[in-house]
């Protein structure tokens, strides 16, 4: 079944050098509307780089990046919050002075829609963390989480800013099997509920498991696109994970 | 205590607890004056006070959003020029409070908009280049008496008990003003800032507009002391307001009580007012180096300061950990 959404958001010849080295090459494509668009490539293939182009962390060498028709190259992590784009970190980044519930409340608090009141937001933060699964740790102290409820966190964090596309980068990294399997649901959840997903890891498993739409990434340029069938069988992305197939061996 | 944290929740009694602190406190510094007349008693309290001022000022910069500033001696320099000049050009002294204020939160935005460019001891850096840059532009101006200093002439007759209030108001102003920033969701974004500065930009705060409001209040404040400080001395000279010790002393307080708490600045404050004259006149020479040492001992030993260092020993008592 082929989403015939509008965009959510166009990346256009989007490159970066760092230096002399080009770490993504002229990546061009598109996310639909309500679906997990999922980016792959083996290690050092330009994924965290494509990612932080377009959570504005990274500026673009050249390359737009657009939002529902807005040009949103280069604008700063607070204004895409505005704009309804919110990021996870691969590697969690909680406030570690505060309790899990502040952690949500800070981003209801500043989010897409601000909420002033403590109250409020601290009722609204609950209500996330407990869409997330992890209501009953909000008055731990956040350092003191175990890395799954950390990146549970992570989820509850941007989601509590509102967004309409969710970045994900490395979600289910350093995550047991069910971890990973029950984070694969919330994301699926999180799309049913009506938002769209990039999703950015380099498991396999986990991609082609959740993703509706697939773009593979090799040394800096894009490889493949396509439904999660069509990657398995891409020659071109076997390759590049396999290598080559040789006489005798096959 | 416990009787009320069964029908209450924790942090209602805590608000409660500091609020009737509060209010305790500043009836009895209010009373205290009239009946210890002692002029000298009432001056060590008077600057006291200001000390208060400038260590809540530096905290709402420093301690919530964690942007340690070397540079708050301009801000009180500006505030004690400001009211300086104006109470010489016949301005009535609290106009120029306030003119002060506004002065030195100007001079904030100016100094703030490309020195939050950097971060962590970046920024630290550029405000002492930028402290000894006003410092050495004002020992040079000529119609403040550059070097020599600046005389300021009073019209009214002199009450001590009115320096007093005014200082003691101040402070109490300032310590609101820190309180509310506490319990409000601007101190909540000042307190994402101060733990990691990406992630709150990723939810949606602007950590810009944000420090450069923390400065901004921070320096009107300082800069009211300033004037306050100005108007009772009667005399300033680049050398003191804009020293780069004032600075220090302006850091040291906060970081003594406890940095980022609402009641930490202000115990470092009575702390420092107390003991700092009885520091200066029997170490005339080394009480500089004396206050590093001790900012020294602090950040390596206690971080918290001498709240976080109770808090501790409480916690200890209570049998938690």
């Amino acid at each position: 079944m082929e989403n015939t959404n509008p965009p959510i958001l166009q990346v256009e010849n989007l490159t970066k050098h760092f230096g002399g080295l080009a770490a993504v090459r002229g990546v061009s494509f598109e996310v639909r509307e309500r679906q997990i668009f999922g980016v792959i490539g083996p290690n050092g293939a330009g994924k965290t780089t494509l990612f932080g182009m377009i959570a504005g962390a990274l500026k673009p060498s050249s390359g737009a990046v657009r939002s529902r028709g807005h040009d949103i190259t280069g604008v700063r992590p607070f204004k895409l919050v505005k704009a309804g784009i919110a990021r996870t970190h691969q590697i969690v980044r909680p406030f570690r002075e505060m309790t899990v519930l502040e952690n949500v409340q800070v981003a209801v608090h500043f989010g897409r829609n601000p909420v002033a009141s403590a109250v409020a937001a601290r009722e609204r933060a609950l209500e996330v963390l407990r869409s997330v699964g992890i209501d009953q740790l909000a008055d731990n102290p956040a350092s003191t989480l175990p890395v799954g409820s950390q990146k549970r966190l992570e989820i509850a964090r941007a989601l509590a800013t509102q967004p309409d596309l969710l970045l994900c980068d490395e979600i289910c990294g350093g995550l047991t099997h069910s971890e990973t399997a029950a984070m694969l649901q919330l994301l699926r959840r999180i799309r049913d509920d009506g938002m769209t997903v990039m999703y950015v890891e380099h498991d396999v498993k986990a991609i082609i498991a959740v993703c509706d739409r697939i773009m593979v990434l090799n040394y800096g340029r894009k490889l493949a696109e396509g439904t999660p069938d069509h990657i398995q069988n891409d020659p071109a992305v076997i390759e590049a994970y396999l290598g080559t197939r040789t006489a005798g061996r096959s | 205590m416990s009787a009320f944290s069964a029908i209450l929740p924790a942090r209602w009694v805590k608000k409660w607890r500091s609020a009737v602190l509060s209010w305790a406190l500043l009836f009895a510094l209010a009373v205290v004056p009239l009946l210890i007349p002692s002029p000298n008693f009432k001056r060590l309290l008077f600057t006291t006070f200001l000390w208060v001022t400038t260590s809540i000022a530096w905290n709402l910069l420093g301690g919530f959003a964690g942007q340690v500033s070397f540079g708050f001696a301009v801000f009180y320099g500006i505030g004690a020029y400001t009211t300086a000049l104006l109470m010489n050009a016949g301005v009535d002294p609290f106009i120029a409070f306030l003119a002060s204020a506004c002065t030195a939160a100007l001079v904030s935005l100016v100094v703030g908009l490309p020195a939050f460019r950097l971060r962590g001891p970046y920024f630290a850096i550029a405000t002492i280049g930028i402290s000894e840059a006003v410092r050495v532009v004002m020992t040079n101006l000529s119609f403040t008496g550059g070097a020599s200093g600046y005389r300021i002439v009073e019209h009214r007759p002199f009450s001590q008990l009115e320096h007093y209030y005014t200082a003691l108001l101040l402070a109490a102003v300032a310590f609101t003003i820190s309180w509310m920033i506490a319990h409000a969701k601007f101190g909540v974004g000042l307190s994402a800032i101060r733990q990691d500065e990406d992630a709150a930009a990723d939810l949606g705060v602007n950590p810009y507009t944000h420090k450069l409001a923390a400065h901004a209040l921070a320096a009107a404040l300082t800069g009211m002391a300033g004037g306050v400080f100005a108007r009772y001395a009667a005399f300033i000279h680049p050398g003191g307001v804009f020293g780069f010790h004032t600075s220090v002393q302006i850091l040291l307080m906060p970081v003594i009580g406890g940095i980022a708490t609402v009641w930490g600045p202000v115990l470092g404050g009575f702390v420092f007012g107390i003991v700092e004259e009885e520091i200066v006149a029997t170490f005339p020479q080394i009480h500089l180096l004396l206050y590093g040492v001790l900012l020294i001992l602090i950040i390596l030993f206690e971080p918290g300061g001498i709240l976080g260092g109770l808090n501790r020993v409480v916690r200890r008592f209570r049998g938690k950990h």
